[in-house]
């Protein structure tokens, strides 16, 4: 191996030196146009060259997403015909993608199919929404300022139910002291009558028990009678020294 | 009456449990927060430009934000840790800021902005290039939803949708609360770069919906149908 390098080099070497030495220099022409040949059959050439260079065995596709082109020119599957994939196109590979810019907008279809959505995700508007707010914030602050109001009046209003409260309670308890009371002094008078020392529970006991109440049920009722005559009497009374006097 | 049963016919160990913190959250927006000292370390780092607007798109970028708009999340919330040693000068765009950020912004003589970013245009601004690939023109970007519309038009917390002129009395407010002076931005040399501001319904900067950009022809083409103008300056 070293050996055949060795002699290639010499090759070159030698071929060199001799191009150097030699008398006859290439000419040349510098005037002629330089012509780029691009027939068909140099074309496929070229491709047959760069198809040989091409030594990755990618497929297509992948071989051209690579080199940063798109991997199909034609269609391959059904999502290949749609907007998104050709928007997805221009989006990645440019102009040079082929797809034709004016597909990355919506279409008349596609706004109106979105304003009608908005319409609905977004009922109102900043205006609308920020006045729905302030009231609501309002009511908030009116709710607790009129329980603040409710509350003072109550308050203010404390001393005097607290004063009617314990009235009401010592008038209950005193009305009760004077039941019991009564009642006392009925059984003492009872046992006044007898005499002699009586279980309550007696039938006679109570027999006696109950005709004294009704005799002091009897005087307490002629005696609110008297009282009420009396009151008559003297409104009357009044009644007529009234008119009297109005006569004269 | 029975153990347990002082309720009612439904005592408390028979119950189905209900943790009410949980109802809607599959509806709750996200906002993955960024400190203000990791935004520090960002452009101490080289990593953010501070000569230019910075926006969600380059925070992602610069690779110290992880972000999934698939996941329900809305964009950066920027938190307030390392709010005293914070010192850049800045225009940021953010998603959620609390009021102790945008005065530590602010005091730098930085602006801060929050805007909503509907879904889509977060995947947008996630991965440009996939969507410039994809050959599509640049949407619109949406309006918010009714539960952010406080927040996005209020000037306190730097709407995007708040009235520049309430916005520039909040600063001053704001600086009179947290004590400092409000340095003027107006005589900035870098007055240019901090008014940059998003339109509402743009998504990049510097790009406009409607346009389609193609990175390997290194050209943007713009639509000129009537139709489709109307439709995008909708």
């Amino acid at each position: 191996m070293n050996l055949c390098l060795r002699t290639k080099c010499l090759k070159s070497n030698i071929l060199g030196s001799l191009y150097r030495y030699s008398t006859t220099t290439e000419v040349v022409e510098k005037n002629d146009p330089v012509l780029i040949d691009d027939s068909d059959e140099t074309r496929a050439k070229d491709a047959e060259i760069e198809k040989k260079r091409n030594i990755s065995r990618l497929s297509p596709a992948h071989f051209n997403v690579v080199n940063d082109r798109r991997p199909y020119e034609i269609p391959k599957s059904l999502a290949h015909l749609t907007v998104k994939y050709h928007r997805k196109m221009y989006g990645k590979y440019g102009m040079e993608s082929g797809v034709n810019p004016s597909l990355c907008w919506p279409s008349k279809k596609d706004i109106e199919e979105k304003l009608e959505y908005e319409a609905v995700a977004y009922p109102f508007t900043i205006k609308e929404m920020m006045e729905t707010a302030a009231k609501r914030r309002q009511e908030e602050k009116e709710t607790i300022l009129k329980r603040d109001r409710d509350i003072a009046a109550k308050v203010a209003k404390l001393d005097q139910w607290k004063k009617e409260l314990n009235d009401k309670i010592a008038k209950k308890a005193a009305e009760v002291q004077a039941a019991k009371d009564r009642k006392e002094r009925i059984v003492e008078e009872v046992r006044r009558h007898f005499g002699f020392k009586l279980d309550p529970r007696d039938e006679r006991f109570q027999e006696m028990l109950a005709k004294r109440e009704k005799e002091l049920k009897k005087q307490e009722k002629q005696a609110k009678k008297d009282a009420k005559e009396k009151l008559m009497l003297a409104k009357l009374q009044q009644k007529s020294a009234g008119i009297g006097e109005a006569q004269k | 009456m029975r153990l347990g049963y002082e309720t009612g016919n439904n005592p408390f160990y028979l119950r189905v449990p209900q943790e009410h913190y949980y109802r809607g959250h599959h509806m709750k927006r996200e906002y993955p927060p960024l400190s203000l000292h990791s935004l520090q370390k960002l452009i101490d780092t080289d990593r953010l430009d501070v000569t230019k607007a910075i926006d969600i798109a380059s925070i992602v970028k610069s690779g110290g934000y992880l972000f999934h708009p698939d996941q329900k999340q809305f964009g950066i919330h920027l938190t307030d840790e390392g709010a005293d040693i914070f010192a850049a000068k800045i225009n940021i765009e953010v998603q959620w800021a609390s009021e102790l950020v945008i005065a530590a912004i602010e005091r730098n003589g930085g602006v801060i902005t929050t805007a909503y970013y509907d879904p889509h245009s977060l995947f947008l601004l996630k991965n440009p290039k996939k969507f410039f690939e994809s050959g599509q023109a640049i949407p619109r970007r949406m309006i918010p939803p009714p539960d952010a519309i406080e927040y996005y038009t209020s000037a306190e917390t730097r709407g995007y949708l708040a009235d520049p002129e309430k916005v520039s009395q909040e600063r001053l407010k704001l600086a009179q609360k947290y004590g400092y002076q409000l340095p003027e931005i107006e005589k900035d040399s870098i007055y240019d770069m901090l008014c940059t501001k998003k339109d509402p319904r743009q998504i990049f900067f510097g790009l406009e919906p409607g346009w389609v950009v193609n990175l390997k022809d290194q050209c943007i083409l713009k639509p000129k149908d009537e139709e489709l103008l109307r439709f995008y300056s909708m």
